[in-house]
């Protein structure tokens, strides 16, 4: 079975990710990279992006994704976005404090094309969401949001929580933030905290085996993995327990090797902790 | 102390986690791990070149043994001191292939010796292994097992490089044994 035929027959995720880079101006109590500004930057090319979006295109891949590390500290981020975005729908994760109106004005272009920017926002009050995720972090992402959706472009919020710890109370008033905002409920992903990088040291987070979350192609600096969750950071030292290959290009070759790999797994067996 | 990180099983890349099966296999698949798709295709070949086959594994260990001694890898050495001990070679002719005698006096059979004279040629050699030599090893042995001996230290040279390069560690075990055996 061809790669387009895995990703036609559900066998196979349809989107490819790339870690465009591991730093970050924030440094949130779980996040899978140890991501903080003084983190080792691991850039991926946005010339390597571009060709390798271009070779899942032709592979029969059918979505991209890019995250990091903040990808929006990439100078060059809103015209890679834009070129993405022209070969595949696109999706790009933020922590949504980055967006002066000076980056807004040069995301410009990117209204109307498949794109959309998913921003987390982990609580519906200032005090809980910045204690996971920074301070002013609440203030920044409340009025980016509606900026950006003005602008034209899609927004996603991406609520990660301690599994079972979103009551309904909060997620009700996390839906009446975004509604108010212009992100619909469907653009709403709520999803649990996975203890791998800095959830793992302070021990918050689910623990999954890889046949339990989607075999999304994920590509970064340092190779490919099995999933955006796959090239974790734990003091210091990138995960390789989900690393598939070194090699990236071309891209058929982690692809392949991925397919092979998912080949062994029963239908149905990712998406077991939602993860999706 | 290893110039790289050895990946243990705990760490095993997904391609790799069947090889792996639960156990640290040792420091050389473990620093090749960092790679998986090169570990992938170097295990089978390295297996193949020094492993089992038609060629007799004692002629094997004399290749393997006598190569790293004379790369100077103290990994390799340590290690095939025990499978040479373990194929059924003399502590004499360990010791020999070792370098630690001044001679090669130890092995009387004619094809033994067309061998080690061979592998010295081959292992350190610069430029064309000389007539002579190859033609005494072709007077006794046939060209498949020729060719089979040749890629074997050919392999264990980029074996013994690799080691030394990586500094991997003998493991306890085999430190062990090489004392009890009266060989540290």
């Amino acid at each position: 079975m061809s790669v387009a035929e895995a990703v036609q027959a559900g066998t196979l995720p349809g989107r490819v990710w790339f870690y465009s880079n591991y730093h970050c101006n924030l440094a949130c109590t779980y996040c899978l990279t140890e991501s903080a500004p003084s983190a080792r930057r691991r850039v991926l090319a946005p010339a390597t992006i571009i060709e390798l979006a271009g070779q899942a295109r032709r592979l029969g891949f059918t979505d991209l994704g890019i995250t990091g590390g903040e990808p929006f500290l990439l100078p060059s981020l809103p015209e890679l976005l834009t070129e993405l975005a022209q070969v595949l729908p696109t999706v790009v994760l933020s922590n949504g404090t980055l967006f002066t109106e000076a980056r807004i004005a040069r995301l410009a272009p990117l209204a109307g094309l498949p794109l959309a920017i998913q921003i987390s926002l982990d609580a519906p009050d200032p005090e809980r969401n910045d204690e996971l995720r920074g301070p002013e972090n609440f203030a920044k992402v409340a009025a980016a949001v509606p900026q950006l959706v003005r602008a034209g472009i899609r927004v996603r919020v991406a609520t990660t929580v301690e599994p079972d710890r979103l009551d309904e109370a909060d997620h009700a008033r996390l839906c009446e933030l975004h509604r108010s905002w212009g992100v619909p409920d469907e653009d709403h992903l709520v999803r649990p905290v996975i203890r791998r990088g800095r959830a793992d040291e302070s021990g918050m987070g689910v623990v999954f085996d890889h046949s339990q979350i989607p075999a999304e192609l994920t590509i970064t600096a340092d190779g490919s993995f099995w999933s955006p969750f796959g090239p974790t950071v734990r003091q210091g030292r990138l995960d390789t327990d989900l690393l598939l290959t070194r090699t990236v290009d071309p891209l058929s070759r982690p692809a392949e090797a991925l397919l092979a790999l998912v080949g062994g797994l029963p239908a149905g067996a990712d998406a077991q902790i939602g993860i999706r | 102390m290893p110039l790289v990180e050895l990946i243990d099983h705990r760490s095993a890349p997904l391609l790799l986690r069947e090889l792996f099966g639960g156990d640290d296999p040792g420091p050389i698949v473990g620093a090749l791990a960092q790679v998986p798709e090169l570990c992938l295709v170097t295990l089978p070949f390295v297996g193949a070149a020094l492993g089992p086959s038609h060629v007799p594994l004692r002629w094997k260990e004399i290749a393997i043994l006598r190569t790293s001694a004379l790369l100077g890898c103290r990994y390799c050495v340590d290690a095939h001191t025990v499978v040479a001990l373990d194929a059924g070679l003399a502590a004499e002719e360990v010791a020999t292939l070792r370098c630690e005698r001044p001679d090669t006096a130890t092995f009387t059979d004619p094809v033994e010796r067309a061998l080690v004279a061979w592998i010295d040629e081959v292992a350190t050699g610069r430029g064309p292994v000389p007539d002579h030599v190859g033609a005494e090893l072709r007077r006794h042995l046939d060209d498949h097992t020729i060719v089979e001996l040749t890629v074997t230290v050919g392999a264990t040279l980029l074996l013994n490089r690799f080691a030394t390069a990586l500094c991997l560690p003998s493991s306890p075990a085999t430190l062990q044994r090489l004392a009890a055996e009266g060989f540290r």
